[in-house]
């Protein structure tokens, strides 16, 4: 659309500086045309009063599950964009482990073509599989994949168990330039557990999954990316050992990146509770310190992207036993506020840290531009309103599915606006 | 006393509320003695057992309790076959809502399955087993059966011997036995010891640092000898030896007066040899006793539709 | 609530005295006499009546207890669960001359329970009834062989029957009260 915008009196945050920066920002045609103080409005333009709102580039999620093909009951493509614009997400990349798998370039094509026709198509990416059906043992068609246009490669939701299928998959993988994502456990570790194992597994009686399933398959998946060069990135990490040991990597120089989700910042495992299934997922919540470890390695710039790991299921499955419940919560829609809600709102985060390690750098991750507002930048930002609340009822989420912890609860701050491509996709 | 809708953990009750369970009990097992050993209590009222796992032990002992409380016992079939996942169960939890039950009594191989009833009928749930997690009645009638010989209960000690790592007995009763007052052991081999315990629970590795800590009553649990899927220890022979209670063993505990206990049934030659079953001071039989009484007294506690159900 | 003071200490001795004569005096066929106090109050009625009657020409006297609460015809309405204080008949009743004791009879329903509770006990081969105060307002065809005082309250008010065992002091009150208990 042509018109031309006024967003009126916000304030800007950046990767920059957690210094907020108040100015009005005028969009026309896609584009930010100016960013300045005062701008005046000529009959044309529609002006939006964000006066007390952040205004902050839009969001880009690496690890979502939008469950198509063929699991399309709990959640598709199409719903699963409406859900990340509903939570002031943009972009993002689905993970392969559908039915069938997206581990050829066929399906990957239908996928693309499938994200096409939401709102923010251009913007949906998606992964393949490492090994065919992600069962491990033999890999797939990673070139046909990645010239069909997947970005990254992993079998998320299950490890690859045999360390030699993992080099030889990683050797192939860096002559086509693909970062590869692992999901870290070792499996007879993590065995039928379904939480973390520690005190309350103790008392609950359930089975635990313990730290070291992910802390041990970190360390192997590191050398082996160092031994073959890749570019590895550790999808959500939740163990403070974990952390060191992607650190030392780091600090080596080795190309490793690593993801944090919202839920392991602020849920643990003594959330559990009344065996309420809305707190299981793999990787478990883990304890108070880990929460804390986790916060730290956010602030000190351990972390390079936040991801939630969007994993909607249907109420039907969700509501058995702890044990046979599977495994995953949504993020899309809940991440902002509740990070907001939990950790800016007291200080704890900047926005700056949220805009880099929600923004910026997921797009730099997989070699695409950030979308910071700044005069003659594309318009792709949020409007966010700190003193509103955002209360997560099945008719204020978009999502098919309700798995989240923050059904029915209410947190601080709310998405008011999506501006996409000058577009604007959500006005509350 | 307010009464609750269900009883699913010994965690969610309070000290008044166990108190008074286990008062109460007492004028139950009192009523053992008459001829009419009837109340017409819950006269009209109808307790369903929904056992997904075998027990004939703890259904007959609830059956009994709700019988003598003048209520109508029913039990759901539940083939083992069909149930293998949880949607079975609340399935079954609306079929049984239609049928207008008062008392569900559930045992289930997977923790947290009461709860999960519980939340979703009116009806009272009373959890006679879950998973590994908590066995709330057994508990009371250990504790009931420990009071009985030790009427102050603060202070002695119990040492619990066995897979403590599957066992919701251990777990329920060592925590009301420790609110309680008493102090508690584990004896386990180390593949069978929680990471992860309470840190008022002592540890021990073998029978002699065990018996030095001078236990009152020593309570032996049941070898899950049908979930070795994974192996925990070598064989039972090295079990016994190591871990069961020989001969040797009980020698010791006859010549210092100690309490034996077994929410059975036993393994003979694995927890205990045949010598161990004619114990003089086993308090075995006293337990399955106590039972009936003990869960009448939650029966009459217990009302359908009332609030707090759940810790 | 306004407490009106039916009979002292005094005259609730003297009340017992009277039951005591009345019962020696209708049983003097019976060798032995059971008397049975309905938990709560009437339990120190039935001791006070067997020390009375031990001293006088009278048959031999046994006493036990009984608790109703099971055989209430509103337990399930209640809104808390009473603590149970459990029966207590150390001999056989089979046979036996029963006089159930309790403080106050009114409506008549805990009688109703007493008897019932009593006939799982065993088959005697008569019962009677001895209270302190007959509260008119029966709701059951139930009555009293041996009644100390009659009364007539309106609806809000209430008779208590205090006994120093288990109150600390002896009187018999009348008080006003909003609810109108079974008793």
């Amino acid at each position: 659309m042509n018109m031309k915008r006024l967003y009126r009196g916000g304030d800007i945050a950046s990767e920059d500086s957690p210094k907020l920066k108040r100015a009005d920002v005028l969009v026309e045609g896609g584009k930010i045309i100016r960013v300045a103080a005062g701008i005046k409005a000529d009959a044309q333009t529609e002006v939006v009063d964000c006066t007390g709102r952040v205004l902050l580039p839009s969001l880009f999620d690496i690890h979502v599950h939008a469950r198509e093909p063929g699991q399309e009951e709990k959640e598709n493509i199409a719903t699963c964009a409406e859900a990340a614009i509903n939570g002031g997400v943009t972009g993002f990349v689905m993970m392969p482990n559908t039915a069938p798998a997206i581990d050829n370039a066929g399906v990957v094509r239908s996928v693309i073509a499938s994200a096409g026709r939401t709102r923010i198509g251009p913007s949906i990416y998606t992964t393949g599989a490492i090994t065919k059906g992600r069962k491990g043992e033999e890999l797939a068609g990673i070139a046909g994949m990645k010239a069909a246009g997947a970005v990254m490669l992993t079998d998320d939701g299950f490890p690859v168990d045999n360390p030699q299928v993992l080099r030889r998959a990683m050797e192939y993988a860096r002559d086509y330039d693909l970062p590869l994502a692992s999901h870290c456990e070792v499996k007879e570790l993590s065995g039928k557990g379904s939480m973390h194992e520690g005190s309350v597994s103790y008392s609950l009686g359930l089975q635990g999954i313990p730290a070291i399933s992910e802390e041990i398959c970190i360390a192997r998946d590191i050398r082996i990316a160092e031994y073959t060069r890749v570019h590895l990135h550790i999808q959500h990490v939740t163990t403070a050992r974990g952390m060191e040991t992607i650190r030392r990597a780091k600090e080596r120089g080795i190309r490793v990146t690593c993801e944090v989700a919202p839920h392991h910042l602020i849920f643990s495992h003594e959330d559990i509770g009344n065996y309420d299934s809305h707190y299981k997922m793999n990787p478990p919540l883990r304890t108070k310190e880990d929460n804390e470890a986790l916060l730290q390695g956010l602030i000190d710039g351990f972390f390079d992207v936040i991801a939630t790991d969007h994993a909607p299921h249907t109420e039907f499955e969700k509501n058995q036993s702890f044990a046979d419940a599977p495994f995953g919560i949504t993020g899309l829609e809940t991440a902002l506020p509740s990070l907001y809600d939990r950790f800016i709102s007291k200080g704890r985060l900047g926005w700056n840290l949220i805009v880099k390690r929600y923004s910026a750098e997921p797009r730099r991750i997989l070699k695409l531009d950030p979308v910071p507002v700044i005069e003659g930048g594309i318009a792709e930002f949020i409007v966010f309103n700190p003193k509103a609340a955002s209360t997560f009822t099945r008719a204020f989420m978009k999502s098919k599915s309700i798995n989240t912890p923050f059904l029915d609860k209410e947190v601080k701050g709310l998405v008011e606006r999506v501006i996409y491509r000058g577009d604007e996709l959500l006005a509350r | 006393m307010t009464p609750r809708k269900d009883l699913l953990d010994i965690q969610s009750l309070t000290d008044a509320e166990i108190e008074f369970v286990l008062a109460n009990a007492v004028p139950f097992k009192d009523l053992f003695r008459r001829s009419v050993k009837k109340v017409p209590t819950l006269k009209g009222r109808t307790m369903l057992t929904l056992f997904y796992e075998p027990s004939t032990r703890t259904r007959s002992s609830f059956e009994v309790a709700a019988s003598r409380l003048s209520a109508d016992i029913t039990h759901f079939d539940v083939e083992s076959s069909s149930v293998v996942k949880g949607e079975s169960v609340l399935d079954t939890v609306e079929t049984l809502e239609a049928m207008k039950v008062d008392y569900i009594v559930v045992r289930h191989k997977q923790s947290g399955i009461p709860n999960l009833i519980a939340k979703n009928t009116a009806a009272s749930v009373i959890n006679a087993g879950d998973g590994w997690h908590a066995h709330p009645t057994q508990a009371l009638l250990d504790a009931f059966t420990l009071r009985e010989v030790f009427p102050d209960l603060k202070g002695r000690r119990v040492v619990i011997a066995g897979d403590i790592q599957h066992s919701r007995v251990a777990r329920s009763t060592s925590l009301l036995l420790r609110r309680l007052g008493m102090k508690i052991a584990y004896l386990a081999p180390g593949s069978l010891m929680p990471r992860e315990l309470p840190k008022n629970i002592t540890q021990f590795s073998n029978w002699e640092d065990a018996l030095k800590w001078k236990p009152d009553a020593v309570y032996l649990l049941r070898v899950q000898m049908e979930r070795q899927a994974e192996q925990f220890f070598p064989s039972i022979g090295e079990y016994h030896s190591n871990y069961g209670l020989t001969d040797e063993r009980l020698k010791i505990l006859r010549e210092r007066g100690v309490y034996l206990m077994h929410p059975g049934p036993v393994n003979r030659g694995v927890e205990l040899t045949d010598a161990g079953m004619d114990y003089e001071r086993s308090l075995i039989n006293a337990q399955v006793e106590n039972g009936i009484a003990v869960r009448m007294s939650v029966l009459y506690w217990l009302r359908p539709g009332a609030q707090g159900g759940v810790s | 609530m306004k407490n009106r003071l039916l009979l002292d200490k005094p005259a609730m001795a003297s009340a017992v005295r009277r039951l005591a004569d009345e019962i020696c005096a209708k049983n003097k066929d019976a060798g032995q006499l059971a008397l049975i106090g309905i938990h709560k109050r009437g339990v120190p009625l039935a001791w006070r009546l067997a020390a009375e009657m031990k001293s006088r020409p009278c048959a031999e006297v046994l006493v036990g207890t009984i608790d109703i609460t099971q055989y209430r015809d509103d337990l399930s309405m209640m809104k808390m669960v009473p603590k149970l204080e459990g029966s207590d008949i150390p001999f056989s009743i089979d046979d036996a001359v029963v006089v159930l004791c309790d403080e106050v009879i009114f409506t008549g329903r805990s009688v109703r329970a007493a008897l019932d509770e009593l006939l799982d006990h065993g088959r005697p081969r008569r019962v009677q009834l001895a209270v302190l105060v007959d509260r008119a307002g029966r709701e059951f065809p139930v009555q009293p062989d041996f009644a100390a005082h009659r009364i007539t309250l309106s609806d809000d008010e209430r008779v208590s029957v205090l006994f120093e065992e288990v109150d600390g002091e002896d009187a018999v009150l009348v008080q006003k009260s909003e609810e109108k208990k079974a008793e």
